[in-house]
C-alpha cells in the first residue's frame, strides 16, 4: 500500500502531469504526419527524457507511444497514407468510409477501440507481469540466455517479409551489441582505438539513426509531398459510436486479446498486431466479403488491437528485461541508463516506480480520448503541416539529440552511419525491428551464455539440466524447426489429398 | 540484382568479421573466448548472404536471358543523390560547427534542405532562424549540453 502511495506521488504531480500532456501532443502530431512513426517519435523524444527522472521520462515515452498509434489513423482515413505502419491493415476500409462522408465516425470509432484496447492491455499488464516476474525471480543465467535467445529468434518467425533478411538484420545488431569491452576478458573489440568505443555502442544514436535518419532519407529520396486534402467530413464523430459498440464488442475484445498476446513476444509490434487481428476478424466474421471495402468490423478488430499490443509489449520488458518491439527496446535502454535494471526486482523495490508506471499507462490512454476527439476535429492542421518544413527540424533534432547523450561527436558519427545502411537496407525490404532487439539482447544474450560457462565448467549440457531452463530451450529448438515442420505438414496433407480417391 | 548485391556485402562482412574476430586474444581459464560471439556472427553474415544471392540468381538468369522486362532503371540517380544530402550535411555539422557556432550551422542545414523542396525563400529564411536558436537554445540553456558556440563566441 505504501509503494502504491508512493506510486501515486510520483504520477500526480505538475512536473508529471505537464510532460503527460506535452507528450500526448507530441505523439498526436508525429502519428498525424505521415512518414513519422512512433517509434521515431519515441527515438527524438529520448535525448530530452534523458534529462527528466524516471517516472516522467517513462510517462513521456508510454504517452507519445500510445497517442502516435491512434493518430495514424487521421491521415490514413483521409489521405489513404497510414501515419505510422499500425494503421496500414485497415487503411483500405477508413478511406472508403471517408468517401462516403464518414471519415469523423470512422476516427471516433479508431479512438475509442484505441482507448479500448490500450486499457485492455493494460489491465494484463497490471495483472500478469507481477505474478510472472515472481516466477522470473528464480531465473538464473540458464533461463536468460533461452529467453533472449527466443526473443531474437521471435524477431525472425514473427517478421513480416522474408526470413533471410530478418536474420541478417538481427545479426547487423548482434555485431552492434559486441562493440567495446569483453565483459570476461576485458579485451576490446571492433573498438578500432576509438576511445568512445570502449563503453560500447550507445543505442540512443542507433535508434535515431535507424528511426528518423532513415526517414529523413527516404523522403528527400522520394518526390512526393502528398499533401492534397480531397475534402474534410463534417459528420459526427461518436453519434454512430453505440449502434458500433454493440454490433461489435466481440470483435473489441477479441481483438484486445490478440493484441496484447502479440505485442508481448519480443519482436512483433502493434503493426503485426493489426494485421494478425485484421485477418483472424476477416475469417470468423460474417461478412467477410466486406472487409477491405469500406467495413466498420475490421477496424474494430484491428484499431483495438494496435494499441493492446502497445501495452502487452511491456510484460516482457518490464518482467525479463526483454522488449516486446522497437519502443520497449528504447524504454529498456533508457531505464539502463538511469541505472535501473528492468527485471523481476523492480516488481520488488519499495520505491513505487512499477505503481506510477501503472498508473501512468492508464492516464496515457485516458488522455487519449479527450486529446484524441480534438485532433479529429482540427485534422486538417495535422495533416496539411508540410513534411518539407517539418524534415529539415527533424534532422536538427537528430543531430543535436545524437550528440546530447555523451557530448561527443562519435555518437553523431554513429548515427550518421546506421542511418546510411539502415537507409539502404529499408529500400531493399529489410525488417528494422531484428536489429534493435539484436542490439539491446545482444549483451544478455553473451554475458548469459558466459556466466553460465563458468558457472558449469563448460557442459553445453547444463542448459538443459534444469525444469524451467529445459523448456524454454524445448520452445526455441521448436521454434527453429517450425519451418520443416510446417513444410513436412504440408507435404503430408498434400500426399494424402492425392492417395485419397485411389483408395476410395 | 539488388538482393544479389547486398548478400555478396553481407558475406565480405562476415569475412571481415572473422577474420578480426580470429585475432582476439584467448584466455587459459576461459574454455570461450571473447571471439565466440563474433565468430558466430561473422558465420550468421557469411550462410545469410550466401542464401539471399542464391535465392537471387535465377533472377539474375532470366535478366541476362533477356527475358526478365524489370532490367534497368533499378535506382533513380537523382534520387539517390537528394537522399544523400541529409548525410552530406550532418558531415558538413560535424567539421563546421567547432568554428561557425551549432545555431548557424543548423540553420544553414534547414535552409539548404527547405530550398531543395522548393519551400519559398522567406519562409526557408525565417524557419531556419527561429527553428535553430530554438534547439540551440532550447539543448544549450535548458539541457546545459555544451554545443559549440563558434561564432556567437566570438561576437560574445
Amino acid at each position: 500500500m505504501e509503494a502504491f502511495l508512493l506510486g501515486l506521488q510520483l504520477v500526480f504531480n505538475v512536473e508529471t502531469m505537464l510532460v503527460i500532456f506535452a507528450a500526448a501532443i507530441f505523439g498526436v502530431f508525429v502519428g498525424a504526419v505521415p512518414g513519422l512513426t512512433a517509434t521515431m517519435a519515441v527515438a527524438l523524444l529520448v535525448p530530452i527524457t534523458f534529462y527528466m527522472d524516471p517516472t516522467p521520462a517513462i510517462a513521456a515515452i508510454v504517452t507519445t507511444s500510445a497517442m502516435a498509434i491512434f493518430a495514424g489513423d487521421i491521415p490514413a482515413t483521409y489521405l489513404n497514407i497510414p501515419g505510422t505502419p499500425s494503421s496500414a491493415a485497415y487503411v483500405n476500409d477508413s478511406h472508403l468510409l471517408a468517401h462516403k462522408g464518414r471519415a469523423r465516425e470512422t476516427l471516433g470509432m479508431n479512438l475509442i477501440c484505441s482507448v479500448f484496447g490500450g486499457l485492455f492491455g493494460t489491465l494484463i499488464l497490471v495483472f500478469v507481469s507481477p505474478s510472472l516476474a515472481e516466477v522470473a525471480l528464480q531465473f538464473s543465467s540458464f533461463e536468460y540466455f533461452w529467453l533472449a535467445l527466443l526473443g531474437l529468434s521471435c524477431s525472425i518467425f514473427i517478421s513480416i517479409g522474408s526470413r533471410v533478411k530478418a536474420f541478417l538484420s538481427l545479426m547487423i545488431g548482434l555485431l552492434l551489441s559486441t562493440v567495446g569491452l569483453d565483459m570476461m576478458s576485458g579485451a576490446p573489440r571492433f573498438t578500432f582505438g576509438i576511445p568512445d568505443l570502449m563503453g560500447g555502442v550507445n543505442f540512443i544514436p542507433v535508434m535515431i539513426g535507424m528511426f528518423a535518419l532513415n526517414e529523413l532519407m527516404l523522403f528527400y529520396g522520394s518526390r512526393n509531398e502528398g499533401r492534397e486534402l480531397p475534402y474534410l467530413s463534417k459528420d459526427s464523430v461518436f453519434k454512430q459510436a453505440p449502434k458500433h459498440i454493440k454490433a461489435y464488442w466481440p470483435n473489441m475484445i477479441r481483438g484486445s486479446s490478440i493484441g496484447t498476446l502479440i505485442g508481448a513476444l519480443p519482436g512483433a509490434g502493434a503493426d503485426i498486431a493489426a494485421w494478425i487481428s485484421y485477418a483472424v476478424g476477416k475469417g470468423r466474421s460474417k461478412q467477410k466479403q466486406s472487409y477491405g471495402t469500406g467495413h466498420v468490423e475490421g477496424i474494430v478488430d484491428a484499431s483495438s488491437a494496435n494499441n493492446s499490443g502497445i501495452s502487452g509489449a511491456w510484460v516482457p520488458a518490464l518482467v525479463f528485461g526483454i522488449p516486446g518491439d522497437s519502443i520497449t527496446a528504447i524504454v529498456i535502454g533508457v531505464l539502463y541508463m538511469k541505472g535501473m535494471n528492468p527485471g523481476p526486482t523492480i516488481f520488488m523495490d519499495g520505491t513505487g516506480l512499477i505503481y506510477a508506471l501503472f498508473i501512468v499507462f492508464f492516464l496515457a490512454n485516458l488522455i487519449m480520448l479527450p486529446i484524441g476527439y480534438a485532433a479529429i476535429k482540427s485534422a486538417k492542421v495535422f495533416i496539411l503541416t508540410p513534411r518539407k518544413i517539418l524534415m529539415p527540424i527533424i534532422l536538427c533534432f537528430c543531430i543535436v539529440g545524437a550528440f546530447s547523450i555523451n557530448n561527443s561527436i562519435t555518437d553523431v558519427w554513429i548515427m550518421l552511419l546506421i542511418g546510411f545502411i539502415a537507409s539502404i537496407l529499408a529500400r531493399c525490404d529489410f525488417p528494422m525491428a531484428p536489429a534493435i532487439l539484436g542490439l539491446v539482447l545482444g549483451t544478455t544474450l553473451e554475458n548469459s551464455f558466459m556466466s553460465s560457462m563458468l558457472k558449469s565448467n563448460g557442459d553445453l549440457l547444463s542448459f538443459f539440466s534444469r525444469p524451467i531452463s529445459a523448456g524454454l530451450g524445448a520452445l526455441v529448438i521448436l521454434l527453429w524447426l517450425s519451418p520443416l515442420i510446417t513444410m513436412a505438414y504440408k507435404k503430408f496433407k498434400h500426399n494424402s489429398q492425392h492417395k485419397a480417391p485411389r483408395i476410395s | 540484382m539488388r538482393d544479389l548485391l547486398l548478400g555478396l556485402a553481407f558475406m565480405l562482412l562476415g569475412a571481415v568479421v572473422l577474420t578480426v574476430a580470429s585475432q582476439y586474444p584467448t584466455m587459459a581459464s576461459l574454455q570461450y573466448g571473447p571471439s565466440l560471439f563474433p565468430s558466430l556472427i561473422g558465420g550468421g553474415f557469411l550462410i545469410g548472404g550466401l542464401v539471399l544471392s542464391a535465392t537471387q540468381l535465377p533472377t539474375l538468369k532470366r535478366q541476362l536471358s533477356g527475358t526478365d522486362a524489370n532490367v534497368g532503371n533499378i535506382f533513380d540517380l537523382r534520387s539517390v543523390l537528394v537522399s544523400l544530402l541529409p548525410i552530406a550535411l550532418i558531415i558538413f555539422y560535424i567539421f563546421a560547427s567547432e568554428f561557425l557556432g551549432a545555431a548557424l550551422c543548423l540553420a544553414i542545414i534547414m535552409f539548404v534542405l527547405m530550398l531543395v523542396r522548393k519551400t519559398s525563400l522567406p519562409l526557408a529564411l525565417l524557419v531556419s532562424f527561429v527553428a535553430s536558436l530554438t534547439i540551440y537554445f532550447l539543448f544549450s540553456r535548458y539541457l546545459l549540453i555544451p554545443l559549440p558556440e563558434g561564432l556567437l563566441n566570438f561576437w560574445g
